[in-house]
């Protein structure tokens, strides 16, 4: 595998100015063990939103990187807008003391008796 | 090839819609090609024309057109109906030419970068379309269409799915609709953790916050995204598997049984009236 002396990466070049979907980290993580450097900084300027889902994915991404006994990366996100901010640290949260879920409820209809 | 004819909406409501899309696909066996007649529809809602395209595009299916009226056709037309556009460079093009009008788009588990730069460019011009200048908005209609869509490909186990949306100025609302044709809800209980569940248990589950899979930090995206919308934004919301649907309107949460009718995938259709105030998202996804 040839190695990249760079250590930042551009997400919004890379992928794209909204982040969806968890599979993103598939593509972040061979960017990023292709990269010489121990520590990787994840540029997140342009990126305007990333989903829930896909910001679980990039902390579980960072920790299993930081675990890795060959290979070790430091990941660090920079240049993270307030939103994206928000919602990383929220997730971060979650895992130390997970929210409660909802108690869903709802009556059942047939859609005979909607029409 | 069996013929279909699609009824004219009698109002604008979700609930309408929900049943005309009941009463097109009532009886049918799933994968049977079918020709859409649309001629009596005098105007087209996302929750009725996606998941028909969506159909024509996982079959042999055929939608007519012929006595349509034009502004139906022309509307069809426009919105790349049933073909659908699948590139960032086909949809740029799309709306160079109708600003206000924004195609059908097919997004592709396998081209990742792609999917990801085309939904970018939806939700961008779906929140361009609606002029909104409530700060915190953009993040309200990026957030349930990054949280849906992303589902349809860690779930439906289907290498595509499908999105759409308008905005109606006059009426200041906006419609969205997400489709796939994938396992389904009570599929993905089943082949990932073994649970058989029906069709309205899976949406229970979905609601519940139960991710299919077992990791107790996911299954948040759905019911999250529920919120959003009804709670924050006062809208409503439609999540149908199979042969059951959930409708969330003015506060209430309803399982509709659909009897005869089976949808092989996941259908989320929403609606969200034009905000004026400041909205913060943060409250109802934590």
């Amino acid at each position: 595998m040839r190695k990249i002396t760079q250590n930042v990466l551009k997400i919004a070049d890379l992928i794209a100015s909204i982040i969806s979907s968890r599979d993103i980290t598939d593509i972040l993580k061979v960017a990023i063990l292709k990269m010489d450097s121990k520590i990787v900084e994840l540029d997140f300027s342009n990126v305007e939103f990333i989903s829930r889902s896909a910001a679980h994915a990039l902390i579980l991404m960072k920790e299993d990187l930081q675990r890795k006994f060959f290979n070790k990366k430091k990941i660090v996100f920079i240049n993270t807008n307030e939103y994206v901010s928000k919602m990383l640290r929220m997730i971060a949260a979650n895992r130390v003391a997970p929210k409660s879920k909802p108690d869903f409820k709802a009556e059942k209809v047939n859609i005979i008796n909607l029409t | 090839m069996k013929n279909i004819i699609v009824e004219k909406l009698t109002n604008d409501s979700l609930l309408t819609q929900l049943v005309s899309l009941y009463n097109t696909f009532k009886n049918v066996q799933d994968g049977e090609d079918l020709e859409f007649d649309l001629s009596k529809l005098t105007w087209i809602s996302p929750l009725l024309v996606l998941p028909i395209s969506a159909y024509i595009n996982s079959t042999k299916s055929v939608s007519n057109l012929t006595n349509c009226s034009v502004l139906v056709s022309e509307y069809l037309r426009i919105i790349n109906f049933p073909e659908s556009i699948n590139s960032v460079s086909k949809l740029e093009e799309a709306i160079q030419v109708h600003k206000s009008y924004i195609p059908i788009c097919k997004l592709k588990k396998n081209f990742a970068v792609e999917r990801a730069r085309l939904e970018s460019m939806f939700s961008k011009m779906i929140f361009k379309v609606i002029d909104a200048s409530a700060p915190g908005f953009i993040n309200a209609i990026y957030y349930p269409i990054t949280e849906l869509v992303g589902n349809i490909f860690e779930h439906s186990k289907k290498e595509e799915g499908f999105i759409f949306g308008q905005y109606y100025p006059n009426k200041e609302y906006l419609d969205i609709c997400i489709v796939d044709r994938g396992r389904g809800l009570s599929s993905s209980y089943k082949e990932e953790q073994g649970f058989d569940f029906t069709d309205e248990k899976a949406i229970r589950m979905v609601m519940g916050g139960y991710s299919v899979k077992s990791d107790v930090e996911r299954g948040y995206g759905v019911w999250t995204s529920k919120r959003v919308v009804c709670e924050g934004l006062r809208g409503s919301f439609i999540l149908l598997s199979g042969s059951a649907a959930l409708i969330s309107d003015q506060g209430r949460d309803k399982i509709v049984e659909l009897p005869n009718f089976y949808w092989q995938g996941v259908i989320v259709a929403y609606r969200i009236p034009k905000p004026t105030n400041l909205f913060d998202i943060s409250e109802y996804v934590e």
